[in-house]
This record gives structure tokens, C-alpha cells and sequence, in this order.
């Protein structure tokens, strides 16, 4: 029996294909890297999971679980081939729980699908990467996405009680409950974020958080990109952690407004986003201390949004800003790295100067509060040389936040992205001992294979480290 | 792997205590008990000893010598300890910055290292998230020897697989943990504690840090600018007192403590016959209970409303109840960071 006879069999005819133009769509995601997917799988139900999983482990073929494929960082990208599961069909909400504040969902619901669905309740599920209108739950445990409301509510893992997730055995296990500190080993907490190298996640138990009673947004334009970041610092150590705090440079202001039209503040060298959640009639006190915090920083600008569509278009600029760049040039390298706070604007400045003297457009939106960074290089792919002069000058980013004490990423994955990098930040036997996690869920390497750790993070040999089991020696 | 020694009993005397002063002199220590195959607990303030089967040890590494901060910045909302170090000395130095690591409040002696170790959580947790979620950075020696670091120092990081998460409630079995970077949140400008007759009111404070159920009294702490803070006090109503005032935990009896999905809450506490002290939202109750035979009856509901109830170990009851149906994942990741299962081996759920 042929592959495809296989899986259409432990699945559907009509949801399995290996038309060129389907393999084509499955073998990338919103990043430059593509791979080859030898096959599409869209399985309904963990049990066709089970079954795709077994039938990849029985031919040792790769399998790469995936959702919208938002992703930047390869994580989605059969780059060793095999076959690409795409769980967008598992789109069910299963249950919200308005008591607890939980929701069992599946992985291909969309991001935004659930807080819409949970409005009614007051609740919605905190976690909003930019690319909420499209990215899956799946894809949020994979990569641990972040958003900038993660600033105080923290990232994806912080907002997942429990998954359930197809081993590659082929098993069905829950990690995690609804009871909060379940008892042994955190093992919900190593899966999020581990980009389906672990097992598929075909279920996720997720907290909902409540709405906000007040929210004011801000937008407060500053001369200097120093005195934006020194207003962040001020801000949070007056006491106040806002819901977000969001920072936008110079190019990228032109780049929103050119497509926006909102008044964005243009001549501003940068822009902070600042939104408070407060008790009602709290949030004025919050946008006080902002606003004096802003002024002391030699602000030409702070603004309040006055009304929700004011509010909402402050927003669209902040989470469109990288599709605003098409204007500048066709293609996009987006970049993520997080350094301590305190060394943005030292980091920030580097990176300007490895631009420049690449002859490479860049642009910033950060998410400040986070120290959390989104250096985007506008180039066009198609002339030659210019791919690998981007990815050198980012590399050369990529250098400049670890020697500060920074890492490869914050919130988009090492994927197939950073995984040569994962060196610059770790020793041998830190590599080693993440390797050795790896192994124990997946011994021959069949869930998305060649991501998050370098080839050869296995092959340190510690002395005294026990023979497998069965070794003659 | 190998099972946890059967063998070993608790010698006449009691066992050669290791106080190692730095990371490679815990790793030698480590490796050399390791080859030994001699099993060892891990001391800091003792204060989470009660939890679990206690193990039979052939040797006791203290970790309070690995103290101190190591790296406060605190406009980096981070800070590195050493996992030796007592809460009430890193929360005073954080304090210094404005800053806390919202540890528990109630165990000044605890130490960091424990707190991680056992996975407990300040009652701020309400508001804050458990401790897990401000687990940046965790530098471990393995039970072998190993000197592993995972995390990062910075807020908001997916380099490499979670490893701090997975070493927080890990009992020791992935290692002694030498320090570790946590994520720290500004003091707000004022605290408050709210003690409401109607437990219906306390629902509607806008996250407040916690919302505690002292056998039957409703505490509500709130926090933020000192106006909301004030006006939100007395919209809720009742005894508005300044300052955060924790309760003492019950006292006396086996120490019993309930974790189970927070609408079940009520349910449980109306079959508690003593004092207890309830996390409204949370889902974690602290009691005590006079005979295991009344912890059997009580677990039998907490787990058939999907939670769990951990008494202290070395009584006639399994300490964690029904075990995870994970084990067998649980034991081959252990395995891989203490091959010779010497870190007190047999203290998690299960037997692991």
C-alpha cells in the first residue's frame, strides 16, 4: 500500500493530498524558509492523529505538525520532508467554562475565534500575537507566542492548564489539569513552547482572563528613541505595569501612517503604545502617572484615545505594522530577540548601525516593557545576493542582544531559524541536557525533526552517563 | 533505570551532612554520591519537607551556603539567587528596588531553592500567577554531576525547551538547583486588606492579589494606586485595614493541603471540620486533619472533582494520593538528569 493509500485509509481520501500545489502551500510558513512536504494529512479527531503518528513512526518518516503557519521561524517547515499534519480542521471550541475560567479547545481554533467566543462570559484568552486573526491555539502552545498583553499577563505557557497529546507511540496522555499545581513533574510546561517536536497537542485546557473593566490606550511620541525607553523604565518603576507597552520607531510610523492614515506621529524619532486595565474609575490615576512619566522624558505628544474606533486604530497600526511594509519592499526578514530592558537603547542603537552599514532598510516595534525586539529588514528577494546580506546583518543582530546578556528569541521559536545559534547562549551540556528530553518523547527523531536544538546536541558523551539499555560492551 | 535503593536504611547516626560553597564543589559532591549510588536529600530551610514520602538518605546537601543575589537590576524586572537564599533576605533586598519576586508570604525562612523545588506559591498568586510563571532561569546540578543552565535572564524567552518550568515541583529529581533568575513585579504604590461579611462581594474586587476564605472570613488584598486602591476598598465594603494582613496557616494535625478546580472550593470547605484557609479562585485549601482515615474520605471527593489532596509524608496514606498516568514518561525524563536516582529518590508522586 502507497503512503497516500495509508493515510487516506486511516483518515480520509478527501483530506489527504500530494498535489504539488497543496505540498507547495504546506511547506512553508510566514517566514523565507521552505521545506518539501512529501504529503498533506488535515486528520478531524485524535484518533486519525494517532493513526498518522503511528504510520510515521512505523516508516521513520518526519512528521511536522502544524497550524495557519504564521509562524517566522521555520517551526512549521518540513525542512526534512515527510509528512506535514495540518490541524486547522480541529477547530472546535469543546467547552467553556465561565466558573473556572477555562476552555477545553482544540488546536486549529483560531486565536481571536476564542475571545470572541468567550466575550458573552467577560473573559477572553490573553495571549494576542499580532497575528491573532489568523494564528491557531495549536500554534501558541507550540511556540509559547507571546503579544504584547503579555507584559502582565504573561506568555501562552502562563495561560495553558492542561494539554492532551499524542505521543509517538501513538499514545494519548493529559499533562496538566485543571486543578492548579498538579502533582510530579511539570511536563505541560515543557510541551508548551517545544514546537510539536514532543508529541501533537490535540487538545489544550486554556484560562480565560477577565475583561478589563476600564482600558485606556495611550499613544506618547518622543524626540528620541532614549527617551522613550527611559519613560518605560520610569513608568513601571513608578508601581504601574500596564496591559502593554509597545514601541514603535520612526520608519515604522511612516511605514503605518503612508498606509493608515491615523495620525500617527511621524516627525516622533519613537512612539510607545501604552494601555492600562483598571477597576472602575482606577484607569485615569494609571494614565496620570504615564502621562507625567512621559512628560519628564521630553514627550511632544501624549494622546488618549477618546473612543473605542480611536482605541482600535492605534491598535491596527501597532499589529499591521509589518504588512505595512510592502510598501517598502516586497519581502521581509522580522526578527525576534529580547535583551534586559535596560540595555534596549544601547542594543537598539547597534542595531541601527549593523543596518546601515549592510545598506539594509530597517525598522523597530518593539515590545518595550519586555525588552522584547522586532528588528524588520524590507528587502526585495529577488535580487541576487541580497537573501544572505539580510541574514547576515541578522545574525549580526541576532550577536548584538546575546552579548548583552540576551536570547535567541522571545516569542517567535528557534525553529529551524536559530537552532545554530542555540550554541552562542548554551554550553555543551546544556545543549545536551535538553537533548536528552528530546529523546525521551522521541528517540528516532520523527516529531519535527532538525528544530529548536543544533544537530549534534546529543553527541556530548559525559562520562559515567548510563549505557542504553541492551548495549553489549 | 535504576529502581530507588531498597536497601538503604536510616544509619544509627545521622547521615554526613555536605554544605558545598560553590557550583563545582555541589557537583563534585553530587557526582561522587552518584557513583556511590548513595542517596541524598536536599536541605535548604526545611520548610516543604513535610511534602512527600520522606526519602532514606545516605548523605544530606545543604544549600544555604549557595546564597545571596547575584545580579538585582531592578529596572530589568529580574533577579539571580542562589538557590540557598531566604525569602525574607531576597524579598528585603528586592524590596530596596521596589520590586518583589512574590514569594510565599507567610515562610520568611523557606529558601528560594526550596520554594522552586516544591512548587509553592505566594497567595499572591491570584493576581501574580504561581511561582512557575516567574521561572526565567534555572542553574541545576544533576544528579550526576552536570552543571546544566536553561532559561534566560530576561522576561519573555522561548530559546530551548522550558527546563525552568519542568524543575519547578521536581522534588530535587532533576537536580540540586544552584540559583535561579526570576521575574519580578514593581511594589505598588499601596496595599490593602478588605475583610468582607458577604464572600458574594469579594468576588467583584478587580484583581485583587488574593481573595482568602480564613474558616469562613472573607480577606480580600488589593493593590495599585493608592486612590483605586482606596476607592476600590470602599466599594467593596467592610474593615479596610492598610498593609497586606496574611493569615496564619492552620496549625496542628496532619497538614493536609487541597488542590482541586476552583469551583469546587465551597464543596470542600463544607466538609473540613477545622480551620482552614481557602484560595477563593485559585483552588488551594490549607488544613489540617486529625487521622488519615478522615484525609481517605476527604481525597475520595477532592479527586472525583478532578483534584488532589497532599498530606504530609510518613503516615500510613500515600502522601500525593492517585498517582499521575504519566509515570513512566515522568521516570525516563528523571533518569536522564539523575541516572543513578540518588536525588532524593522516591519523594514524587508515584514512587519516583
Amino acid at each position: 500500500m502507497t503512503l497516500l493509500h495509508e493515510l487516506a485509509t486511516a483518515t480520509s481520501p478527501d483530506r489527504v493530498t500530494d498535489r504539488p500545489y497543496d505540498l507547495h502551500l504546506h511547506s512553508g510558513d510566514a517566514g523565507l524558509r521552505r521545506g518539501e512536504a512529501t504529503i498533506v494529512v488535515f486528520p478531524e479527531s485524535v484518533e486519525e492523529v494517532q493513526a498518522v503518528v503511528r504510520i510515521a513512526a512505523d516508516q521513520g518518516m518526519p512528521l511536522v505538525a502544524r497550524g495557519a503557519g504564521t509562524g517566522l521561524a521555520s517551526g512549521a517547515v518540513p525542512t526534512e520532508g515527510g509528512i506535514v499534519l495540518t490541524l486547522t480542521h480541529m477547530n472546535r471550541i469543546l467547552d467553556i467554562d465561565p466558573v473556572n475560567r477555562t476552555a477545553w479547545v482544540e488546536p486549529g481554533v483560531i486565536n481571536l475565534d476564542l475571545s470572541r467566543a468567550t466575550t458573552e462570559y467577560g473573559l477572553h484568552f490573553a495571549p494576542d500575537p499580532s497575528s491573532q486573526q489568523a494564528c491557531t491555539i495549536g500554534g501558541n502552545v507550540a511556540n509559547n507566542s507571546g503579544g504584547p498583553h503579555c507584559l502582565s499577563e504573561g506568555s501562552t505557557v502562563n495561560h495553558v492548564l492542561a494539554v492532551e497529546m499524542v505521543t509517538v507511540d501513538g499514545e494519548v496522555i493529559t499533562l496538566g489539569s485543571a486543578a492548579p499545581d498538579p502533582i510530579g513533574l511539570d511536563l505541560r510546561g515543557v510541551v508548551v513552547g517545544s514546537e510539536g517536536t514532543l508529541g501533537v497537542v490535540t487538545k489544550a485546557l486554556v484560562k480565560l482572563t477577565p475583561d478589563p473593566a476600564e482600558v485606556k490606550t495611550m499613544l506618547c511620541a518622543f524626540p528620541t528613541v532614549e527617551g522613550a525607553a527611559a519613560a518605560v523604565s520610569g513608568i513601571i518603576a513608578a508601581g504601574v505595569v500596564p496591559a502593554a507597552l509597545e514601541m514603535m520607531d520612526q520608519g515604522m510610523l511612516i511605514a503605518v501612517e503612508n498606509w493608515l492614515h491615523a495620525g500617527f506621529p511621524t516627525e516622533a524619532a519613537a512612539a510607545l503604545i501604552a494601555e492600562v486595565h483598571c477597576a472602575p474609575g482606577a484607569a485615569e490615576s494609571e494614565v496620570e502617572v504615564i502621562r507625567s512619566v512621559s512628560d519628564e522624558q521630553g514627550a511632544t505628544e501624549v494622546r488618549v484615545a477618546q473612543s473605542e474606533e480611536e482605541r482600535a486604530i492605534i491598535w491596527k497600526g501597532r499589529k499591521s505594522a509589518f504588512g505595512a511594509i510592502a510598501q517598502t519592499a516586497p519581502n521581509y526578514y522580522l526578527h525576534d530577540t529580547v535583551v534586559p530592558r535596560t540595555k534596549l537603547v544601547e542594543t537598539v542603537t547597534e542595531l541601527y548601525e549593523i543596518a546601515e552599514a549592510a545598506g539594509l532598510p530597517m525598522m523597530n516595534v518593539f515590545h518595550a516593557g519586555d525588552g522584547n525586539l522586532h528588528p524588520l529588514i524590507a528587502f526585495d528577494v529577488s535580487k541576487p545576493g541580497v537573501y544572505e546580506q539580510v541574514h547576515e546583518a541578522a545574525d549580526k543582530m541576532v550577536a548584538a542582544c546575546v552579548t548583552r546578556g540576551g536570547v535567541l528569541s522571545g516569542e517567535h521559536g528557534i525553529g529551524a531559524e536559530k537552532r545554530e545559534l542555540m550554541g552562542t547562549v548554551f554550553t555543551e551540556v546544556d545543549l545536551d541536557a535538553q537533548a536528552r528530553l528530546k529523546e525521551v518523547f522521541d528517540p528516532d527523531r520523527i516529531l519535527n525533526p532538525a528544530k529548536i536544538l543544533p544537530a549534534g546536541s546529543r553527541c556530548f558523551d559525559y562520562g559515567g552517563a548510563p549505557l542504553p539499555e541492551g548495549t553489549w560492551i | 533505570m535504576s529502581a530507588p535503593r531498597q536497601d538503604a536504611t536510616i544509619s544509627p547516626s545521622p547521615p554526613p551532612t555536605h554544605r558545598p560553597e560553590s557550583i563545582d564543589d555541589l557537583a563534585t559532591t553530587l557526582r561522587e554520591h552518584s557513583d556511590a549510588k548513595e542517596a541524598v536529600a536536599i536541605l535548604g530551610g526545611g520548610k516543604h519537607r513535610w511534602m512527600g514520602t520522606p526519602p532514606q538518605v545516605d548523605a544530606v546537601v545543604e544549600t544555604r551556603l549557595l546564597s545571596g543575589v547575584r545580579v538585582f537590576e531592578p529596572d530589568d524586572l529580574t533577579v539571580v539567587v542562589g538557590g540557598g537564599t531566604t525569602l525574607a533576605d531576597l524579598e528585603a533586598e528586592l524590596a530596596e528596588g521596589g520590586k518583589t519576586a512574590v514569594l510565599p508570604e507567610t515562610d520568611p525562612d523557606a529558601t528560594v531553592g526550596g520554594v522552586v523545588a516544591s512548587g509553592a506559591s505566594g497567595y499572591r498568586r491570584a493576581r501574580y500567577g504561581p511561582t512557575r510563571d516567574r521561572m526565567l532561569e534555572v542553574t541545576a546540578v544533576t544528579g550526576d554531576g552536570r552543571i546544566v543552565r536553561s532559561g534566560g535572564r530576561v522576561v519573555k524567552n522561548v530559546t530551548g525547551y522550558d527546563l525552568p518550568r519542568l524543575y519547578t515541583g521536581s522534588f530535587g529529581s532533576l537536580g540540586v538547583i544552584e540559583s535561579v533568575c526570576l521575574k519580578l513585579w514593581p511594589l505598588p504604590e499601596s496595599l490593602a486588606t478588605v475583610e468582607i461579611d458577604d464572600p458574594e462581594r469579594a468576588s467583584q474586587a478587580h484583581r485583587p492579589l488574593a481573595i482568602l476564605d480564613v474558616s469562613g472570613g472573607t480577606r480580600v488584598m488589593l493593590s495599585g494606586m493608592a486612590s483605586a486602591v482606596e476607592s476600590e476598598a470602599a466599594r467593596l465594603g467592610g474593615t479596610i485595614e492598610d498593609g497586606l494582613k496574611w493569615p496564619q496557616r492552620p496549625q496542628g494535625g496532619l497538614r493536609v493541603e487541597v488542590r482541586l478546580p476552583p469551583e469546587h472550593v465551597p464543596k470542600a470547605v463544607a466538609l473540613l471540620k477545622g480551620d482552614y484557609l481557602a484560595q477563593v479562585g485559585v483552588g488551594v485549601i490549607e488544613t489540617t486533619l486529625d487521622t488519615t482515615s478522615a484525609v481517605a474520605d476527604l481525597r475520595s471527593d477532592v479527586e472525583s472533582w478532578g483534584g488532589v489532596v497532599v498530606v504530609a509524608g510518613g503516615h500510613d496514606i500515600d502522601p500525593w494520593g492517585t498517582p499521575p498516568t504519566t509515570l513512566d514518561l515522568q521516570r525516563r525524563v528523571i533518569v536522564e538528569f539523575d541516572p543513578n536516582r540518588i536525588l532524593e529518590p522516591g519523594r514524587l508522586p508515584g514512587g519516583l
